[in-house]
């Protein structure tokens, strides 16, 4: 497919990142030349210098005939501007990073008018993701599919869990009952998809996919509390912060929202009345036991420092909170944060780029199967991804038991007409199942690329949107 | 909240106000007298504060429990003082005791007696004793001799020290109290003599110091001070009036040999002025009940000092003058003393503060540019402590008015509602009419009783902090 991606900046260039790695012809725009150098060094990228409002500019990059156009400069307007021109001149889609609350309520008209056909808000992102992982707050991620009907939890085993050391087959029937499955650990560096004879050890991620409740008990069983937090501290007033609060006031949560200068404060005080907004450095440990840091069921450190926000967060986790979310957007921290016990790591930037992505694998094969949702989980080492099968799909109606997959590929779970089947030999794949499987490979992109022996379909025949 | 250290915390004080009741059992066993009420009560809070006090706890100790704390303490500490009076039956009924015990501990000096003479002179030593120990404070007292309550001190001494901004003397807070308390003791002793030596009893002379000191008021006669009939004694009992209800930083000052400083002190001279004015405009509007000036001078300036200082004792019943003056002294009693004092009211500082920035006001009206900072003994005030300052004096109109609604349930006319009220939160003791200086509170109901003794307490520890006690985040853990 050709991409083109305007405004290099945190978002721009891990997306032109990924989508360079999933040969995709990617050209980069961006009006500074320093970041274009370094984007043409370190990526397969094509760049263009100039500003993306431009028409010239934009039909220098080739944004008539583009499948898709990103613009995600730092400003809402040249986004959308930069949208507009490439829709005129041919683009196929287009999506525009827009962060002013105020715009993303008139997205409707946006659409028709602007021709941007998707939104992205990078701090609305995060916020909602916050929100999901406090909302289930003993697993260290959380991801849905089929609208919230099966969720995918990660959680960290310790020593003296009750599954640790014996091998799946052997666990107590109450566990085998319920209806999930053990579809990824994480183990040191590797990631292995585990079978009946695997024995989980202490330290070792576990991801769970299944039903909601079911996965409820489950954490019940292993000791870890599912309840709810009711007192939530949020460290920093930036933009996340302040969606995350709204959010979390919704869930009936209350908010202490710590920021350390006078005029946000009182911004956030005037749009957000129900939540305690304190002034003062959130970094001062001082300042947090005066707030009573240790009462509170959950903290997230939002701070623009990702050193303070692990800092913070791992002084919250020393003094016994439940649940601690840091956001960090340089990547090389979160696994140094991993290993010191930090587990729930958000990255504004990775989330982003992951949403943008799914858009682009769903166009990408929406001639076939079509994908609905896609996640990464355990670093990035693996692939959850859902499909709703469609009549081109190979193998219908056979048994699983009779299917040769490729390597490091599992069905996790299928959903047949609402009702959550944990698939075993003898299940088949029948039409318009929603499929949701476990991949090691990167790169499948419709449900027929799992069958072993056949080809992946070639990139860059993406239809129309 | 750490309710646990606040528990603690309060057996602290419980078991200090059992050893406070030993000198009252002294001067009882001195007497004659028997010493059963104070054995009863020394038992009774020594018992339990001994429990509380036992308690474990953390030292997680913030300004908000600090505050809790506070108020918590003082609305024990007037049922505690309580006790003696319960167990001594001179009573009628224990709200009555409540009454006297926060008249007392507040320094307000209100009573519920109709006649007092006839009271054990042990019951009236610890009645008068309560205004000594509530004028400086409890809390204060607590930092000063209990070697380290394990806690940062200085937030619950912040809670009770009266006036708009809390500053140490010394570095360190116990031995700032130490200092407060020093200051505080020799002032007394010195009162003292001075009474015995002008001709009153020893005894006598200890009550009324106690009442000086603390502001407070209870006298051990039924005529008060007027009773003795002697210039000399109201002499020395204004003029210790007027040491105690100056800001104890400027004692401080004085024994660092400071004048400078003091002289420069706004507040000060703003409450000299105010003292001043106030006896020359009641001296001359009192004049035709009086057989000449220095006559009407003498009365004018013992009640103006009596008043201003929120003591309370009377030499005359000023219910009698004309209303410029009943109404002078009203106003009087909305000022209070100095700030750092053992005074209630509004306080000095405050009001000089307000006026200032008032003045400020209407400068920026008539320059809408202007730029213009409020400064008091030459530094400048922040803008919070004005803010704080305003909300401060509208809250103490609000709770004085609220009080005032209430009382006027009883079917009290306007004046004795309106001055009740005031007298209370003021912490000043007599009112206007029927609680004028010969009258008493006795006529009010139980509850309205209650609510005064709420008043005082609002009164003496400046409003905030009981209603901190009264806000629901106080008391969530979060």
């Amino acid at each position: 497919m050709k991409i083109v991606i305007v405004g290099n900046g945190k978002v721009g260039f891990s997306l032109a990142e990924q989508l360079s790695q999933e040969a995709h012809d990617v050209t980069v725009v961006d009006t500074d030349e320093q970041s274009l150098r370094r984007a043409a060094d370190a990526l397969d990228v094509m760049t263009v210098k100039g500003n993306g409002v431009s028409a010239l500019v934009l039909r220098d990059a080739g944004a008539a005939e583009a499948d898709l156009l990103v613009a995600c400069t730092n400003q809402d307007e040249v986004n959308m501007v930069c949208c507009l021109t490439a829709k005129n001149m041919g683009a196929q889609y287009t999506i525009a990073r827009i962060r002013n609350p105020e715009y993303a309520s008139g997205f409707d008209q946006m659409r028709q008018d602007m021709g941007i056909d998707m939104i992205i808000n990078p701090e609305y992102a995060s916020a909602v993701e916050i929100s999901r992982l406090l909302r289930f707050p003993s697993a260290a991620d959380i991801d849905t599919f089929c609208r919230g009907r099966v969720e995918l939890i990660g959680v960290r085993l310790q020593e003296g869990d009750f599954v640790v050391g014996a091998p799946l087959y052997a666990l107590p029937d109450r566990v085998k009952k319920l209806s999930m499955l053990f579809c990824a650990v994480e183990r040191g560096e590797d990631m292995v998809i585990p079978n009946g004879g695997f024995a989980p050890q202490a330290g070792d991620k576990l991801y769970l996919i299944g039903q909601p409740d079911s996965l409820d008990q489950f954490l019940k069983l292993l000791g870890r509390s599912t309840s709810k937090p009711k007192n939530v501290m949020i460290l920093g007033g930036g933009k996340i912060s302040v969606y995350l609060a709204g959010k979390l006031l919704q869930m009936k949560m209350k908010v202490k929202l710590i920021e350390l200068r006078e005029d946000k404060c009182r911004t956030i005080s005037e749009n957000l009345p129900n939540v305690t907004v304190i002034c003062g450095d959130g970094t001062d440990q001082e300042l947090l036991e005066v707030e009573n840091l240790s009462a509170f069921d959950a903290f997230v450190s939002l701070s623009d420092r990702d050193e303070d926000n692990l800092i913070i967060s791992l002084y919250a986790a020393q003094r016994g909170l439940p649940k601690v979310v840091a956001k960090c957007n340089r990547q090389n921290y979160t696994s140094i944060a991993n290993s010191v016990g930090l587990e729930s790591i958000i990255s504004p930037k990775l989330i982003t780029a992951e949403n943008i992505l799914q858009v682009v694998r769903g166009m990408q094969n929406s001639h076939g199967s079509v994908m609905n949702a896609l996640y990464r989980i355990a670093d990035g080492k693996a692939e959850a991804m859902e499909f709703i099968v469609s009549p081109s799909t190979q193998n219908l109606g056979v048994p699983l038991k009779d299917l040769r997959l490729k390597p490091g590929i599992l069905i996790a779970v299928v959903v047949r007409k609402g009702k959550i089947i944990i698939p075993e030999g003898s299940t088949s794949i029948q039409e318009k199942d929603s499929v949701i499987l476990i991949s090691r490979n990167s790169g499948i992109l419709d449900l027929n690329d799992i069958y072993a022996g056949t080809d992946q379909s070639p990139a860059g025949t993406g239809g129309k949107a | 909240m750490n309710f646990r250290v606040v528990f603690k915390l309060i057996g602290r004080i419980l078991l200090l106000l059992a050893g406070s009741m030993v000198l009252p059992l002294l001067v009882a066993l001195l007497y004659g007298e028997s010493p059963a009420p104070f054995l009863y009560s020394i038992l009774l809070l020594g018992v339990i504060g001994g429990g509380l006090s036992a308690l474990p706890a953390t030292s997680r100790f913030y300004a908000r429990e600090g505050f809790f704390a506070v108020a918590l303490i003082w609305l024990l500490t007037g049922v505690a003082g309580s006790l003696p009076f319960l167990f001594s039956g001179w009573f009628a009924t224990p709200i009555d005791c409540i009454f006297e015990s926060c008249s007392g501990f507040t320094t307000t000096g209100a009573t519920i007696l109709t006649e007092i003479e006839p009271l054990p002179k042990g019951i009236l030593f610890w009645r008068s004793f309560t205004h000594w120990l509530g004028g400086m404070g409890v809390l204060v007292l607590a930092t000063a001799i209990v070697p380290s309550l394990g806690i940062r001190s200085h937030y619950l001494t912040q809670a009770e020290t009266t006036g708009p901004v809390f500053s140490k003397l010394v570095p360190k807070q116990s031995q700032t109290s130490k200092i407060l308390y020093s200051i505080y003791f020799t002032l007394t002793a010195i009162e003292t003599v001075c009474l015995r030596i002008a001709g009153m009893p020893w005894y006598d002379a200890l009550i009324h110091s106690f009442s000086t000191a603390g502001t407070g008021g209870f006298s051990n006669r039924n005529a008060s001070v007027g009773a003795y009939g002697s210039a000399a004694i109201e002499i020395i009992i204004a003029v210790f009036i007027l040491l105690f209800s100056v800001n104890f930083a400027i004692h401080f000052l004085l024994l660092c040999r400071k004048f400078r400083e003091v002289l420069e002190s706004d507040e000060l001279r703003f409450f000299a002025g105010v003292v001043t004015l106030s006896t020359l405009l009641i001296a001359v509007n009192i004049l035709p009940q009086y057989d000449g000036f220095l006559q009407a001078l003498r009365y004018s300036f013992f009640q103006v000092t009596s008043i201003i200082s929120t003591t309370g004792f009377a030499t005359a019943d000023f219910v009698l003058w004309p209303s410029f003056s009943q109404a002078v002294l009203v106003l009087l009693m909305f000022v209070g003393a100095c700030a750092g004092s053992t005074g209630g009211g509004m306080k000095c500082s405050r009001i000089l503060i307000l006026l200032r920035s008032i003045r400020r006001e209407i400068n920026q009206i008539i320059h809408p540019g202007m730029v213009e900072v409020v400064k008091l003994d030459g530094k400048v005030v922040e803008e919070k402590v004005i803010r704080t300052i305003s909300i401060f004096i509208g809250c103490y109109i609000l709770v004085t008015l609220g009080a005032m609604l209430v009382l006027t349930l009883d079917g009290h006319n306007f004046t004795v509602a309106f001055s009740s009220a005031l007298t209370c939160v003021s912490n000043v003791g007599p009112g206007l009419d029927a609680v004028g200086p010969t009258g008493n509170f006795a006529a009010f109901s139980g509850p309205s009783k209650l609510l005064m003794s709420l008043c005082m307490i609002i009164g003496r520890l400046e409003i905030f902090p009981v209603l901190v006690l009264f806000s629901r985040g106080a008391w969530r853990k979060t």
